[in-house]
Parts: structure tokens; sequence; C-alpha cells
């Protein structure tokens, strides 16, 4: 099939299935996927050159607008007094679940690496609705959990940099080759800080007089690509660069005009993000998930418990009362963009195959599934034993 | 007699008499400004007089008719925005300004470019006032008679 139909059949599922499943009240990501599974199913193969480049740029952009457009870093400040404590304790249980299902099925150390990594992180989109349906997000659970959201984005970002270095390098780490890859790491960061710091802002200031339309718009994208490049160049991964370089511009004002930041929307999410997401749907080989059996099961299961239990045993720790501890931990259980991502670049290194992909793919639809039914479940719970004690 | 606006510097025609709202304002406070004025948005400044934010309708109406916005558009910080209960917590921080010397052309183009209605004019980071279209517009034309 040609390639422009192709994309053309991608975008048109992918925005049909993604608004039936919005209007059900959930994410549209799973709509996007179960486009790209359908679409698999019948009419495209997931080994098109452009389509898999397409893809990637859909990963640096879902990465580049999350550090763009939602990095505030006095909001970052104040989670990381409120959330510390809750998000390592999830991250940590959750990594540790993901490892132990890899050693369980005796999956060389990358793998269980991988398998971990893709476990911590936490997309709280869908608990957010069903806080707010139940009036819940102004509570202090409800504003911990979103302070933990975006920490625990920051630790699998840095948690997937030291995971791909140690791939790309396919020894087992040592102890000065855990140092090279935090240096490396450091000196990108520094790197990308002064630039945002003195480099941008000047910068700006030129690309806004240039005569040439779209000028602003189009040096956000490059400072997309040079930030992807620049990390692959310090042996780091293209979406990490991505990230960290929207953060270095998110506090440039000429880069954030209300009007660039639509047109940096548009094109992430009306063209490359739902490339992404579908191409995830492509990918997945029906007849893994049901080869995958066990292994499929013990995925969800671990993994939504992993996040469970850690984030109860977090929020105990600081204080909330079992309770609030319970719904913290529902509340902090689905996975959708970034999880997809690491997942992605994992099966794209060769270290995760068809199986761990399906089951990790299934365990991302059934978390976000299962997660608002929980999530009320649990607050009803407490609202109830309030009444009786009452 | 042509008017040469490359010479024309906002701090000429920009309002110098804001209306402003501090960090600590409170959001019926902010409400009530929005009541009794008719801008579009508002400056947020420190004690010292430096500009660190602005809001304006849109976060207002993004806040009153959070629960009525689709689930696809709240994002992270509009969620955060959501539960801020003063003007710290719900403006949009970085906001475009231009320096106190820039010149009137320039200003315009800026607004034209990117659909900006007002900006905000500082000083070494003060506010020192606004501009908008409507005051570039009057300035043309009274120049033009």
């Amino acid at each position: 099939m040609h390639i422009l139909l192709q994309l053309l059949l991608i975008l048109f599922l992918a925005k049909v299935f993604g608004e039936v499943v919005e209007r059900a009240g959930f994410p549209s990501i799973l709509g996007e996927i179960a486009a790209g599974v359908s679409l698999g199913l019948f009419l495209i193969r997931p080994d098109n050159d452009a389509l898999i480049f397409l893809s990637e740029l859909g990963a640096i952009f879902l990465l580049f607008t999350a550090g763009y457009k939602e990095i505030n870093l006095q909001e970052l400040k104040a989670s990381s007094k409120v959330a510390f404590v809750p998000t390592i304790s999830q991250v940590l249980v959750a990594f540790g679940s993901g490892f132990l299902i890899g050693s369980i099925f005796e999956f060389q150390f990358m793998t269980c690496l991988f398998i971990g990594v893709t476990f911590s992180v936490t997309s709280i989109g869908v608990s957010v609705r069903t806080l707010i349906d139940l009036d819940y997000l102004s509570k202090k659970v409800g504003s911990t959990m979103l302070a933990s959201a975006i920490l625990d984005d920051l630790i699998g970002i840095f948690m997937l940099s030291v995971v791909v270095s140690i791939a790309a390098d396919q020894q087992m780490p040592s102890g000065m080759h855990l140092l090279a890859i935090a240096a490396r790491i450091l000196c990108f960061i520094a790197v990308m800080v002064i630039l945002g710091w003195k480099v941008f802002p000047v910068l700006f200031e030129y690309v806004h007089r240039m005569h040439v339309r779209e000028s602003i718009f189009a040096f956000v994208i490059m400072t997309a690509l040079f930030s992807a490049y620049l990390a692959e160049a310090f042996g780091l991964h293209a979406v990490i660069g991505a990230f960290i370089g929207g953060a270095a511009l998110s506090s440039v004002p000429l880069a954030k005009i209300q009007e660039v930041q639509s047109k940096v929307d548009g094109i992430s999410y009306g063209v490359f993000i739902p490339i992404f997401f579908a191409f995830i749907g492509l990918s997945v080989n029906s007849g893994s998930i049901a080869g995958a059996g066990i292994l499929s099961v013990l995925v969800v299961v671990m993994a939504l418990s992993g996040k469970l239990i850690g984030g109860f045993i977090g929020s105990k720790i600081v204080g909330f009362d079992s309770y609030d501890s319970l719904i913290f931990g529902v509340g902090v259980m689905p996975r959708a963009g970034v999880e997809l991502v690491l997942l992605s670049i994992g099966r794209n290194m060769g270290i995760i195959d068809d199986q761990v992909f399906a089951a990790i793919v299934l365990m991302v639809a059934v978390s976000v599934l299962v997660t608002p039914v929980l999530l009320k479940f649990a607050i009803g719970f407490k609202e109830r034993s309030e009444m009786l004690r009452e | 007699m042509v008017v040469d606006y490359t010479k024309v510097s906002v701090a000429e025609i920009m309002t110098r008499d804001v209306v402003t709202v501090t960090e600590d304002t409170t959001i019926d406070d902010i409400l009530d400004l929005f009541g009794r004025h008719h801008y579009h948005s508002y400056p947020v400044v420190t004690d010292a007089g430096e500009l660190v934010g602005t809001i304006s309708e849109d976060i207002v109406l993004e806040i009153l008719l959070f629960k009525q916005i689709p689930a696809s558009r709240q994002t992270h910080l509009s969620v955060v925005r959501s539960l801020g209960d003063d003007a710290r917590g719900i403006m949009m921080p970085y906001p475009v300004t231009v320096s106190v010397d820039a010149s009137l052309s320039e200003t315009a183009d800026l607004m034209l470019k990117h659909h900006v209605y007002r900006v905000s004019v500082v000083d070494c980071g003060k506010l020192v006032g606004i501009l908008s279209k409507r005051d570039i517009v009057k300035e043309i034309c009274k120049r033009r008679d």
C-alpha cells in the first residue's frame, strides 16, 4: 500500500477511534493504539521505513511537548517537597516488580532492567478525571498525586537515560561505567541549562525579528530536533534530549507565545503523536499476546500491584491514613504515554521481544481501563467508613 | 507628513497607570477585577514591582469552567492551575514583554505576527506600562490627524 494512503488511514482511524474512546471517558491514546492494532491485523505492516521514522518523531515530540508545555520549575520545587517520599516508594516497588518478573522468566539482565523501568512511570490523566468527577482533586491526596506524577516522569526519564546507556555499551555496568554514564547525563543537562538560561532567550530575541514566516515556530521545532540530536551525541537517547530541550525552552517567553504553543500542539498531537501510538498498536503481534499467556497476566498484576503497594507504603510513611494511602496507590496505577516511549525504545534496541512488548501494551490498556473503577471504589470505601464513624 | 514609527518609542504611548495584581491576590479579588474593568488580562507583579506573570480571560474561563472542558484539554498544568487559590497559583509565568525603549513599529509587528493583544512594558524587569493594539491604533490615528 502507498505510504500516503497508509498515513491517511492511520491518522483517520487514530482520530476516529480516539474520539470514541475519549467520549467513553478514557484517554484517546487507547483508541489510537486500537487503530494501529486493527490496521495491523488487516492492512498495514510496521516495516515501512518512513512510518518507523515518523513514529520515532512522534516519540520525540511527545517528550518535547511534555518538557516545553508542562514543566514549571516553581511547581516542581513545591512538588518535590510534598510528594518525594510517596513517589520514590511507588517507583522503587514498581521497578522491583518489573525486574522480578524478568528474573522469574529468566530474561537477560537488560530486559529485566527495561521491564522495571517501564513499570516505574505513571500517567495519571485518567485518575485526575475520576478525582475531578468525585470532587476529590482538591483534597490533599489529590494534589499529592498530581505532584507525584511530574516527579515520577522525571525519575522515569532519568532511569531511561541510565538503562539506554548501559544497553548501548552492551556490557554489565561496572562502578566506573555507571560514573561515566552519570557524567554524560550531567554534562548534557549542564549544556541544556546554559542554553536555556543564556543562549535561547537571546536567540529568540533575534528570531522574532526575522522577516520570514513562522520563524519562532520553526526555531522551537529546531530546538526539539537539535536537543534530540545532541543527546544522541552524548550517548543518550533522542527522546531524553527532546524532553530536556523542551524544559530548557519552557521559561523563554518568546518561545512560549500562546500561538506558537498551539502550532507545536497542532503538529505534535495532530500528526506525529497519533502516528506513534498507532505504530505501537501496529507493532503488537496479536499472536504474541495469546502466546505470552501467563507472562501477560503476571505483567498486568505485578505492574498494577507494584504501584498500589509502593504508593500505599509511601503515603503511609508521610502520614496519610490507610484510606487515603489506598486512594493514592490506586491513583498512580495507570500507565500511558512515556511508558510506551520507553517500551518502543526497548524494542528498537532489541532488548524487548514481541511477547514482552505485547504484554506491556496490554498492561497499559488494562491499567487505564481499571483505574477509574478501582479509584471510585477506594473513594467510596473511605466515604462509607467516615459515615459509619459519624 | 509621513511618521516614522520606528522612531516612536513605546514609552511615549503606553498606559502608565496599570491595574495589576500581586502574587498573593486571591481568586475572588481577581474575578472582581475582571467584573469591574474591561481589560483582557492583568499583569502579576511582586511587591517590588517586578513582572512575574499574567492572568488572562482565557485562564479565568478555564478555571471557572474546568469541569466542563473536554478531558483531552485538561493538561497537567491546567489541572494544577484549577487548584490554585491566588494569582501565583493560576498565572501564566514568563509573559511576553517589550522593553521601554522598543519602537512602536516593532511592538506592533510582534502583536500582529503572534496575535498578542496587549504587551507589558518593562524596564530592568519592573513593570512600567502596558501597550495594547488599541493604544497603537489610537496613536497612529492621532498622528495622521
